[in-house]
């Protein structure tokens, strides 16, 4: 038998290429290994159509932690981040655009309210301040509820001096945003519709509630944590696409040590005497370890890499009642030329193409739109998020073609039955997608050379994802934090000893953060230093 | 203008608003040896807690219907039964027809209702005895909170840390596992707590439904799950719930406690609009009326809701432009309506067979799963009558027949989800068929059921916000969302019952902890009034 490895890790996603990274660092025989021929997961580039390269799933980057660019060195790996300014919110007949030019997004907001322009501001130098507070929180490793461990909790004693120092007003503001709809917290200072339509639309991404559900307001502070060079709730796009940052992460661990194996597919959990002892693959091959780190979801985890019967039962009930309950689905276009929006004619520039672009005109639209996701259908108008990566980095595209990333919401995973399921929906999806976007730029239609569908069906098959959901389970309060993924079990730890879960579906959650990755890694070697499980 | 100074050394404390609580605050007060005056804008006391006559000889609930969440403490410490208040507890707890004929129906006793579910689902026949554990154990700590004077997050001072460590214990006495599932279920949306354990979807909504009722809330918004544990946690009724039809209607419970205030010395005064408290920039000073006249007091406490209380009652200069900020979004829309029927006769559900009298004893409700639920909540969020708004009903004059004669009897209709602001149109315009719709909907449940109403009454969310003087006709006066709970309702900073300015107290629904008919902000409050009396 070989030399049994110190640290396998499963999935080679951008959180289990962070967690491979830290190991490897700290002196383990680190393996990870990976289903598909390339690393990244869900934050992939892949050449979908001959010329084409998209950012299949994940699209942005933002929330990536700045310690790990920092430790990892990722810029000296390759990754180099091309800022995406601004979000351009179409409408019939007038558009609401702001972008990081603070004077000029001013002077837009003032076209539609004088009172919103003003608020603005002050809005912004609050979410700061909220981030601030929130930040640090990231890489603390949650206590258990149920223990008065002092040592779980010490952590949290930073946190509750700096809240308790802030002035009431920001208190009241930090447990509002835990706790309201996106859209009631917004309307506390603003009466745009489009504004607090398209703001409101962030907190409900990857989530299967609407912007009027309590808890949502949260979500939105979780983008807002986003940071690029220190600059807050900056979006960026990685030069390359997203793959570049799995890339940037894989080569780090690489150079470290580590080992990243693709087309390696794990099919359980190897146990001995009721440890983790390394996995088997499907192939039948068995590989030795030490610590066993899952990145995928706790579902696919738990319930897919271990015999029945390995858990306790009151666990593996907690398990199965995580919600993931996926509701977004993703459209890659690849576009002939630059769609032209009505109610801004590219003749006078398309700078306004280079942020964001968000299909969501009004809350009404996207309550409607959610509306259809609870009665088990895709938002016959949906909410589309959409980036053309290709205005900032040419090389993903033939000269004068474009891709175009498209996020949708809502698709629920789980459809109606008189639908006949997602493999008879997927075109019928797609259409409704395209027909969204072209109601505001009708020459859309005509570009499409060619369309990638997937639908949360495929976001499973693909990459793992169960039920689709991009976050490995809803963000939902009861599912955050203490209780990510299951009471009392959120220090990344199992109740088998010698796996633990390193994946988004452990505190903090999702989003290329890599987060959930660093911290798992930094308890493991705690643990192995200790000697323990 | 004449400003007469009533009182000759004014009052020690002056109570705004006679509803349930401001007299509950009242009578604690007065029974402390306090000088208490109430004063009500209404012709009578009760506020919510009111006693309509529907028809000659015909009286029944206005608002409230069943005060199955009135503190027990609340009623033995002001000796209620004394003053008269008595309340009828069925042995059924809801009937929930539907127009195919079925019906769940939720007994008192635990092992009936298992014995009822079979039927539907063998498997949730089994949970619910489990669930209902749960429920009570999670509950159980729930009741502590409810008791308990909400800390101030910001100052906390001796008195904050010793609550704070004592929810600690009591956290620690429900041990390691309910502690964990107590932090997990309170953000929860209801609708999530209730899939967990059944599968039957008409059980799902009935259960689930204390967790939105009087709320603006959808079961699938987190932080229901929170109310349905408060409701449970007063009512003590698991997750059974149960009914207490007060005899004599609500009106003869707000009787009973204006009796027991002044029995201990508290003037009650009605017809006495307050327009203003009263302050030397400090401090508060009394109250002023709609007549001009001040009254002197000690300390103010007002049941009105809170952003009446601090808008309209406060003057903005002692308030301040954040506070009067933050006050402006307090959230108080309300979603309910009432419907209250006199009939001559009493109706016949055919989802109730032969049992009919026994069933519509208890809570007769019209939801008929958890999707319909939700989409009626969705479309009175977007300020849209819904097609099948949610129907809670009681039929008071099966528990006390005093209330009508001889045959005839009262269906008091609780209708939920209808919007405060109507996207189009107007209530006043739409009054009637709101009316007709709720009619319509128990028609299908009831066949025949119009043709016996000999009169009606229909209370639009408006109409309650200029009868009753809801600000958005909330019933709560605050919605009960996570946003507005515990150490932050209505506000942070504003919760421990103290509000705004020295001397100025919140006594209603709109403090913790909330809740409809329950007693407990007006007893917490009349605590850290007294509390605060004995320091000075």
């Amino acid at each position: 038998m070989r030399e049994p490895y110190d640290a396998v890790v499963v999935g080679a996603g951008h959180n289990g290429l962070v967690a491979a990274a830290y190991l490897a660092r700290a002196g383990l025989r680190t393996l990870a290994l990976e289903r598909r021929p390339v690393v990244g997961g869900a934050a992939v580039t892949e050449e979908v159509f001959p010329g084409f390269r998209f950012s299949v799933a994940s699209y942005v980057v933002s929330l990536l932690r700045p310690e790990i660019i920092r430790d990892l060195d990722l810029p000296r790996h390759g990754l180099h981040l091309l800022p995406l300014d601004g979000t351009f919110t179409p409408l019939h007949d007038d558009y609401l655009w702001r972008t990081n030019d603070h004077a000029r997004t001013r002077r837009e907001l003032r076209r539609w309210s004088r009172r919103d322009a003003e608020a603005y501001e002050e809005y912004g130098v609050l979410m700061l301040q909220m981030a601030r507070l929130v930040k640090p929180l990231l890489s603390v490793v949650p206590p258990d509820p149920g223990r008065a461990d002092p040592r779980e909790w010490l952590p949290l004693l930073g946190f509750g001096r700096r809240f308790l120092a802030l002035p009431e007003r920001l208190r009241a503001a930090f447990v509002q945003l835990m706790t309201m709809s996106a859209a009631d917290f917004l309307w506390q200072w603003f009466e745009t519709d489009p504004l607090v339509a398209t703001m409101a639309a962030s907190g409900i991404i990857g989530t299967f509630q609407g912007v009027r559900s309590p808890g949502t307001a949260y979500v939105l502070l979780h983008h807002y944590m986003g940071e690029i060079d220190g600059a807050f709730r900056a979006w960026g796009l990685p030069r390359g696409g997203t793959g570049a940052v799995s890339e940037a992460i894989a080569a780090a661990a690489r150079e470290a040590g580590a080992e990243v194996r693709t087309e390696a597919p794990v099919a359980r959990v190897l146990l001995r005497g009721g440890r983790a002892a390394g996995v088997v693959l499907e192939s039948g091959e068995e590989v030795p370890a030490r610590a066993v780190l899952s990145s995928l979801d706790p579902r696919r985890t738990l319930l897919g890499l271990l015999e029945p019967g390995t858990l306790p039962p009151e666990f593996e009930a907690a398990v199965r009642r995580y919600r993931l309950r996926g509701s977004s689905g993703k459209v890659n276009l690849a576009l002939d030329g630059l769609p032209e929006f009505s109610c801004r004619p590219n003749r006078e520039g398309t700078e306004h193409l280079r942020g964001a672009i968000s299909i969501s005109p009004s809350v009404d639209y996207l309550e409607e739109a959610y509306a259809d996701a609870r009665e088990g259908r895709f938002s016959r108008r949906p909410y589309v998020d959409i980036v053309i990566p290709t205005l900032v980095d040419p090389s993903l595209a033939p000269p004068g073609k474009h891709v175009m990333s498209c996020f949708v919401q809502y698709a629920p995973y789980d459809l109606d039955p008189s639908l006949g399921g997602w493999d008879r929906q997927r075109e019928a999806f797609g259409d409704a997608v395209v027909g969204a976007m072209a109601e505001f730029a009708p020459n859309l239609p005509d570009l499409v050379l060619h369309r990638q569908v997937l639908t949360p069906l495929d976001l499973e098959r693909e990459f793992g994802l169960s039920e689709g959901n991009i976050f490995h389970g809803e963000l939902a309060l009861d599912q955050l934090f203490w209780a990510r993924p299951v009471p009392g079990w959120a220090r990344y730890r199992t109740p088998v000893p010698g796996l633990w879960l390193c994946g988004s579906g452990t505190h903090p959650g999702g989003g290329i953060m890599g987060a959930p990755g660093r911290n798992a890694a930094l308890q493991v070697l705690r643990s192995l230093r200790r000697g323990g499980r | 203008m004449a400003r007469e100074v009533s009182g000759r050394g004014g009052y020690d404390a002056a109570v705004v608003g006679a509803g349930h609580n401001g007299l509950v605050a009242a009578a604690s007060l007065a029974r402390a040896g306090l000088r208490v005056l109430v004063l009500e804008r209404r012709d009578r006391v009760g506020g919510c807690a009111d006693t309509s006559e529907l028809a000659p000889g015909v009286r029944g609930p206005t608002l409230a219907h069943s005060v199955e969440r009135l503190s027990p403490r609340v009623v033995e410490e002001l000796d209620l039964g004394r003053y008269g208040f008595a309340a009828v507890e069925p042995p059924v707890s809801v009937f929930a027809p539907h127009p195919d004929g079925s019906a769940v129906v939720l007994e008192r006793d635990l092992q009936a209702t298992v014995g009822r579910l079979r039927g539907r689902s063998r498997r949730d026949a089994e949970a619910l005895p489990p669930f209902d554990r749960r429920v009570r154990a999670l509950a159980s700590f729930v009741r502590h909170l409810h008791a308990a004077v909400p800390p101030d997050l910001g100052r906390p001072g001796r008195q904050d840390l010793l609550t704070l460590l004592r929810l600690g214990r009591a956290l620690r006495r429900l041990g390691p596992r309910a502690a964990r599932e107590l932090l997990r279920v309170l953000p929860m949306a209801v609708a999530d707590l209730v899939e967990e354990a059944f599968e039957d979807d008409a059980l799902r909504a009935v259960i689930a439904l204390p967790g939105v009722l009087l709320t603006s809330m959808g079961p699938r918004s987190a932080g229901t799950a929170a109310v349905l544990l408060a409701a449970a946690a007063d009512a003590g009724a698991g997750a059974l719930g149960r009914v207490a039809v007060p005899l004599g209607g609500p009106g003869a419970l707000a009787r009973a406690l204006e009796e027991a205030a002044r029995s201990h010395g508290a003037e009650v005064r009605t017809g006495a609009e307050v327009v203003a408290v009263t302050t030397d920039g400090e401090r508060a000073t009394g109250v002023a009326l709609a007549t001009g006249e001040e009254v002197r007091a000690g300390a103010v406490l007002s049941a009105v809701d809170p952003r009446r209380t601090l808008l309209e009652l406060v003057d903005p200069s002692v308030l301040g432009p954040t506070l009067r900020w933050r006050a402006e979004h307090i959230r108080a829309t309300g979603s309910v309506a009432k419907v209250n029927l006199a009939l001559r006769g009493l109706p016949r559900f055919p989802a109730a067979g032969e049992e009919g009298q026994r069933l519509l004893r208890g809570r007769i409700l019209l939801a008929p799963d958890l999707r319909a639920v939700e989409r009626a909540a969705r479309a009175c969020l977007q300020g849209r009558l819904p097609d099948r708004p949610v129907l809670e009903a009681t039929v008071p004059t099966l528990s006390d027949p005093s209330l009508a004669p001889e045959g005839g009897h009262v269906l008091s209709v609780l209708v939920q989800y209808v919007p405060y602001r109507l996207r189009e149109g107007e209530w006043d315009r739409q009054r009637e068929a709101l009316g007709d719709l709720a009619l319509g909907l128990l028609e299908e449940c009831a066949p025949g059921l119009s043709s016996l109403v000999t009169a009606r009454q229909v209370l639009t969310p408006v109409d309650l916000e200029r009868g009753y003087g809801l600000t958005g006709g909330h019933p709560l006066h605050a919605e009960p969302g996570l946003d507005q709970f515990f150490a932050w309702r209505p506000l942070l900073g504003q919760a421990s019952y103290r509000l705004a300015v020295r001397g100025l107290y919140l006594c209603g629904a709109g403090a913790h902890p909330g809740g409809g008919v329950t007693g407990w902000p007006g007893r917490n409050a009349a605590r850290v009034v007294l509390a605060d009396l004995r320091r000075r």
